[in-house]
């Protein structure tokens, strides 16, 4: 029977960020927070591996104080207990920090036969946190999964790459990074989020780590962060007949050389 | 602290990393050396302008198990800047490799210089909503996408080519390797492409934008769901994130609600045309035309009108 641990990250929804018309800055004061798309992924799969098979999924985060947000949330997805390392130094963290935090977090709490990571977060899209992770914890690493199972100590697993497909095989422990594909993740039923206030969650407080001060610095800083503006005609027909419309667009095109 | 490296196990994309190696090395004053999978690749890239190629001698060809024979290589050497070609094996095995290096890494960069002794590149975030530009720290490991830079001219001097011996990971079995299914159909060349989303209602209606296709000279394109989810064309035609990155001379998005994923990859296009229901779709805003509308109407419409 399986333990599972999944680390997740605490994202803004980029889909409430706007770009400032006057300087391209991004405005994220209406983004509310969400975990990352691909994390409930790794999240539901390890739900249903557990629901199957058996075993116990636990969830970790790293992120400033607002991952206490995401406590309830994670827990009614499956997770039976949920870790979480609240730091200001997350704001600045770079991949290289998170994958130390998170695999000093993993040292702690013990061994695990399965780390599940989202492909890539939402936000900054890096996927790097399962492979550092398993370098650092010098464990194997299966990436971009789309199929997974495990019988005994076996993990098997279906990747899928730029030009096709594998299957591989490999004894846990191991860290896995899965694919959007590989499920659906499912909309908490209203008995799951209440159930979910009654799960335990744990604080790892940071400077019980014992990460040098170096571990904790970033390699990558963002010098500016400016939303992409393309500028486009924005010429819309809606007029009533589809008939006016698609002939003034056939027009258009033939203005731009396009028919 | 010394050298540049190259790494892609795709012949092509190792090619064009030396493009951005070359523009590094003149501001590090420090050699290339590229790493080679084969005999016939280490041939070209020592003539393309590497000044020392690294031909790797493994026993599986997994690209991903040699991560930790070239994790030592580079540091082995006191490498500087890794240059890693953008596959998803290649950002496997430099995620790997910097995090051995305890080092930053950069993935998909879209340009990359030195400044100030750092390794400076942007790249974007939130799934193609902003572009990041960062500085990281040497050692730095960046990985780069195909067809980002064009493979440089055959060099004067040819570098020189030294074999050695790679150890594979054995702890991971990989078996039944199926190449993609594609429709053989490269979306990322067409120079007209329409563009199917969710707005049809099932796999036969996609009929409606084939014909529209086939008067404007267009390949067929789609979004996530319409490969991933309904399986409705084969995963080649996806164009978004992690699909393809496209730049048509027209780009004609069809029931394509126009999310950031999507767009990101469409939004080099020359001209884009959106056809969709809601007149509140997020693609009216990254369109140049577009016609609010049931497509099941417009589309036949459209198609004879272009035919005319």
């Amino acid at each position: 029977m399986p333990k599972c641990l999944v680390c997740y990250k605490w994202t803004l929804d980029e889909k409430d960020i706007k770009i400032k018309p006057a300087d391209s800055s991004l405005d994220t004061a209406r983004a509310k927070g969400k975990i990352s798309d691909f994390d409930r992924n790794a999240i539901e799969e390890a739900a249903l591996l557990v629901e199957k098979q058996g075993g116990a999924v636990h969830a970790l985060t790293y992120g400033t104080s607002a991952v206490k947000q995401s406590l309830k949330d994670v827990l009614s997805r499956g997770p039976e207990k949920v870790y979480w390392i609240a730091d200001a130094s997350a704001d600045a963290a770079d991949a290289c920090v998170t994958a130390n935090v998170l695999a000093a977090a993993i040292r702690k709490l013990g061994s695990y036969d399965l780390i599940l990571c989202g492909e890539g977060s939402s936000d900054v899209f890096n996927r790097q946190t399962a492979v550092r992770l398993a370098a650092l914890l010098s464990l194997p690493c299966v990436t971009y999964v789309e199929k997974l199972s495990i019988e005994g100590d076996t993990v098997k697993a279906t990747r899928k790459l730029d030009e096709g497909s594998e299957v591989a095989t490999v004894k846990g422990p191991v860290v896995v990074s899965v694919l959007g594909q590989i499920n659906k993740p499912r909309i908490p039923s209203l008995k799951q989020v209440l159930a979910a206030s009654k799960k335990p969650n744990e604080e790892i407080k940071i400077t019980d780590l014992g990460l040098k001060p170096e571990s904790l610095q970033p390699k990558s800083v963002h010098r500016s962060v400016k939303g992409f503006v393309t500028k486009r005609k924005n010429i819309i027909y809606k007029e009533s007949s589809a008939a006016t419309n698609v002939a003034k667009l056939t027009s258009s095109l033939a203005a731009e050389g396009l028919r | 602290m010394a050298g540049i490296f190259v790494f892609s196990e795709d012949k092509a994309l190792s090619e064009q990393l030396l493009t951005p190696a070359l523009e590094l090395k003149k501001t590090l004053s420090e050699p290339i050396t590229a790493l080679a999978l084969t005999d016939a690749d280490a041939k070209e890239l020592a003539a393309l302008g590497a000044d020392k190629v690294v031909l790797l001698e493994a026993a599986s060809s997994w690209t991903e198990g040699l991560s930790e024979a070239i994790y030592s290589i580079f540091s082995g050497a006191g490498g500087s800047v890794f240059l890693v070609g953008g596959t998803l094996r290649g950002k496997h095995v430099a995620a790997y490799v910097a995090a051995k290096l305890n080092a930053g890494m950069i993935t998909d960069a879209k340009s990359l210089k030195i400044e100030g002794g750092k390794l400076v590149s942007t790249r974007l975030l939130y799934a193609g909503l902003a572009l990041s530009e960062e500085e990281v720290t040497l050692p730095a490991v960046v990985t780069i996408p195909p067809r980002t830079f064009l493979a440089p001219s055959a060099a004067t001097n040819a570098g020189t080519v030294e074999t050695v011996k790679a150890d594979s990971d054995t702890q991971v079995a990989i078996s039944d390797v199926t190449p993609l299914g594609g429709s053989g159909v490269d979306v990322s060349a067409a120079t007209r492409l329409v563009s199917v989303g969710r707005g049809f209602r099932k796999r036969e209606d996609l009929k409606l934008a084939e014909d529209l296709a086939a008067v404007l000279k267009a390949e067929l394109g789609c979004s996530r769901p319409v490969a991933e989810d309904e399986h409705w064309l084969p995963i080649d035609h996806y164009i978004g994130i992690s699909g393809h990155t496209v730049k048509p001379e027209l780009y004609l998005a069809v029931g394509i609600s126009g999310q950031v994923q999507h767009v990101v990859g469409a939004r080099e296009s020359k001209v884009i045309v959106a056809v969709n229901s809601d007149e509140h779709a997020p693609i009216f805003e990254a369109a140049d035309y577009g016609i609010v509308g049931d497509l099941y109407e417009v589309l036949p419409l459209l198609t004879a009108a272009v035919k005319k």
